[in-house]
């Protein structure tokens, strides 16, 4: 079925592209894009779902594979945070604040729906596995490619806690004190101790071998 | 946060200093102007740390997640559209009034008296669930009135605004607005009359929304998602959710298409509001244009037999008319006959 052709005069092209928004709130602060979110700034919200949505689903699945599960709970976040907005406190760093928002809601939903000790237990033991990723790692000769087997083996080696840590250290740049919230440690050298130990421990296969 | 930035600190740094350093960390990952301004500069009076520095930011950079999960293009868009319609239910249900919408400072009350329509190029619904929310301490009490092809009526809701809902429309709305907000969500297509007032009225098409504080306006969704928006008087504000933003003045019909895309033209009042006030407009209409109107206004069945000329349009404009002088009017002017039968109305050449 079409429409009536009812051509306009002059067509005006008008599209605000979402670069647009992207170029206005990337060289802001965290701390500004989120004050701006809270007053209702409906470009801010704009700008929040679409840098962080894709980040909070790939960090969702180390909780769950379960994708509903995880679209739930990013939806449940940011409806509460726009029914909220007027009356939000300060964020420094936004992506730091979401992640402990969206595990806090998928452990919540998950509780729900399971049993209490699966979730504490097994299922997430083998979460945050990490992978040497190929395209910047050290291979180049066979005796790296060894080395990288070795590294991988090492890493395989630690604690998921470890890994957690090492992910949002390297992979997603969070602070030792963004990292002691996320895991819910009283001290933020709570955080710098498990990754200086994680580190320690893969220390020999980092450097090459002489 | 990163006070001390002294070269010397980092002098006797080892592998796993420069592994447990932030602001080592930053450089290597997102290097701005200060970082790689200090660490080159610093690299160059310590060349013999060269390497280990290397061997550092490679072990940075490679640390990556084992699986992937990128979020698919549907998936993302869905989410979003709850948000925004989970958002409106609750704000509708809230007592509190939220400061929500910037554009209160963009119109003025006085200013605001305009009539908006949508039409859509097909009129099957698509099935969102959009159930009537449940307000559980809440008396709010969402309503849901649909229209058959056929049938159309008008409502009047309890701030004294009216809607024309057209045929094949459905629209859900409160038996009472919040303190902050009225919003009503449509399938298919209505004509409003808004009540002037301060808080602002939305019309959620799922795709995009319209606001205003006080006018009349048209709107209607298809399963084709393609949406139109025409402004008779006053100011509108389009947004869809992809927070584009788009302003109507008066005779500006803006056009959403399937892809999102906007285009904004000229329209003709009574090809887009006609249908109000009884009158059955075609405007150099193309034949399935022509069928769904008949389609919708009549409820019935209308089959081609035969073929039509390459371009064939329809020019006309019946007020109130049964369907057999409106058969009649199409024939007289185009080559079209017809036979009735019940329901079922046949064309043919």
């Amino acid at each position: 079925m079409s429409i009536n052709p009812r051509k306009s005069n002059e067509p005006t092209h008008i599209t605000l592209h979402s670069q647009e928004i992207v170029r206005i709130f990337e060289s802001k602060s965290d701390c500004e894009i989120w004050a701006a979110f809270n007053k209702g700034d409906e470009m801010a919200f704009n700008y929040l779902y679409r840098v962080y949505a894709p980040i909070l689903y790939q960090y969702g699945f180390q909780f769950s594979r379960d994708s509903s599960l995880i679209q739930d709970s990013i939806q449940n976040i940011f409806i509460y945070l726009r029914s909220k907005r007027g009356e939000l406190s300060e964020v420094a760093n936004i992506k730091g604040y979401l992640y402990r928002s969206i595990q806090r809601e998928i452990i919540k939903n998950l509780k729900a729906s399971t049993k209490r000790e699966q979730i504490n237990s097994d299922a997430l033991e083998n979460s945050f596995q990490i992978e040497i990723s190929p395209e910047t790692s050290f291979i180049q000769s066979e005796t790296n490619s060894l080395r990288r087997t070795k590294l991988q083996n090492g890493i395989d080696q630690l604690t998921c806690k470890q890994r957690k840590a090492l992910l949002l250290f390297y992979q997603e740049e969070l602070s030792y004190n963004e990292i002691a919230q996320i895991m819910d440690f009283k001290e933020v050298k709570t955080a710098r101790k498990l990754i200086y130990r994680a580190i320690t421990s893969l220390k020999e296969f980092i450097k090459p071998a002489r | 946060m990163f006070q001390d930035k002294d070269p010397i600190k980092f002098k006797d740094y080892q592998l796993e200093d420069f592994l447990t350093d932030e602001f080592f960390i930053q450089w290597v990952k997102n290097p701005n102007e200060n970082t790689t301004h200090f660490w080159e500069k610093w690299i160059d009076a310590n060349a013999h740390k060269k390497e280990v520095v290397m061997q550092a930011a490679t072990f940075i950079r490679s640390i990556d997640y084992q699986e992937k999960h990128l979020m698919k293009n549907e998936i993302y868009l869905e989410v979003f559209e709850k948000i925004i319609r989970g958002d409106l239910k609750q704000v509708a249900q809230k007592k509190n009034p939220l400061i929500l919408f910037s554009w209160n400072s963009i119109f003025s009350l006085r200013n605001i008296a305009a009539i908006f329509i949508l039409t859509f190029c097909g009129w099957i619904f698509y099935t969102v669930a959009f159930e009537k929310p449940i307000a559980k301490e809440d008396p709010i009490q969402w309503i849901t009135k649909i229209n058959t092809a056929g049938i159309k009526t008008v409502l009047t809701l309890e701030d004294g605004s009216r809607i024309h809902l057209n045929s094949s429309s459905k629209i859900t709305y409160p038996n009472r607005f919040s303190d902050s907000i009225r919003s009503v969500v449509l399938e298919g297509e209505a004509f409003f009359d808004v009540a002037e007032e301060s808080r602002p009225f939305i019309v959620d098409l799922g795709k995009a929304q319209i606001e205003v504080l006080g006018t009349s306006f048209n709107a209607s969704k298809s399963s084709e998602e393609k949406l139109e928006v025409a402004l008779i008087s006053g100011k509108v504000k389009v947004n869809d959710h992809k927070g584009n933003q788009v302003m109507l003045l008066p005779s500006e019909m803006l056009t959403i298409a399937e892809d999102g895309e906007f285009q904004k033209s000229k329209f003709d009042s009574l090809e887009i509001t006609g249908w109000k006030d009884k009158n059955l407009v075609f405007k150099n209409a193309d034949f399935p244009t022509v069928k769904s109107k008949i389609e919708n206004w009549f409820d019935v069945e209308v089959k081609l037999s035969g073929r039509l000329r390459k371009n064939w349009a329809y020019t006309g404009n019946f007020h109130d008319e049964t369907l057999i002088n409106v058969l009649e009017g199409i024939k007289h002017t185009s080559e079209i006959k017809y036979r009735i039968n019940g329901k079922k109305v046949e064309l043919y050449n």
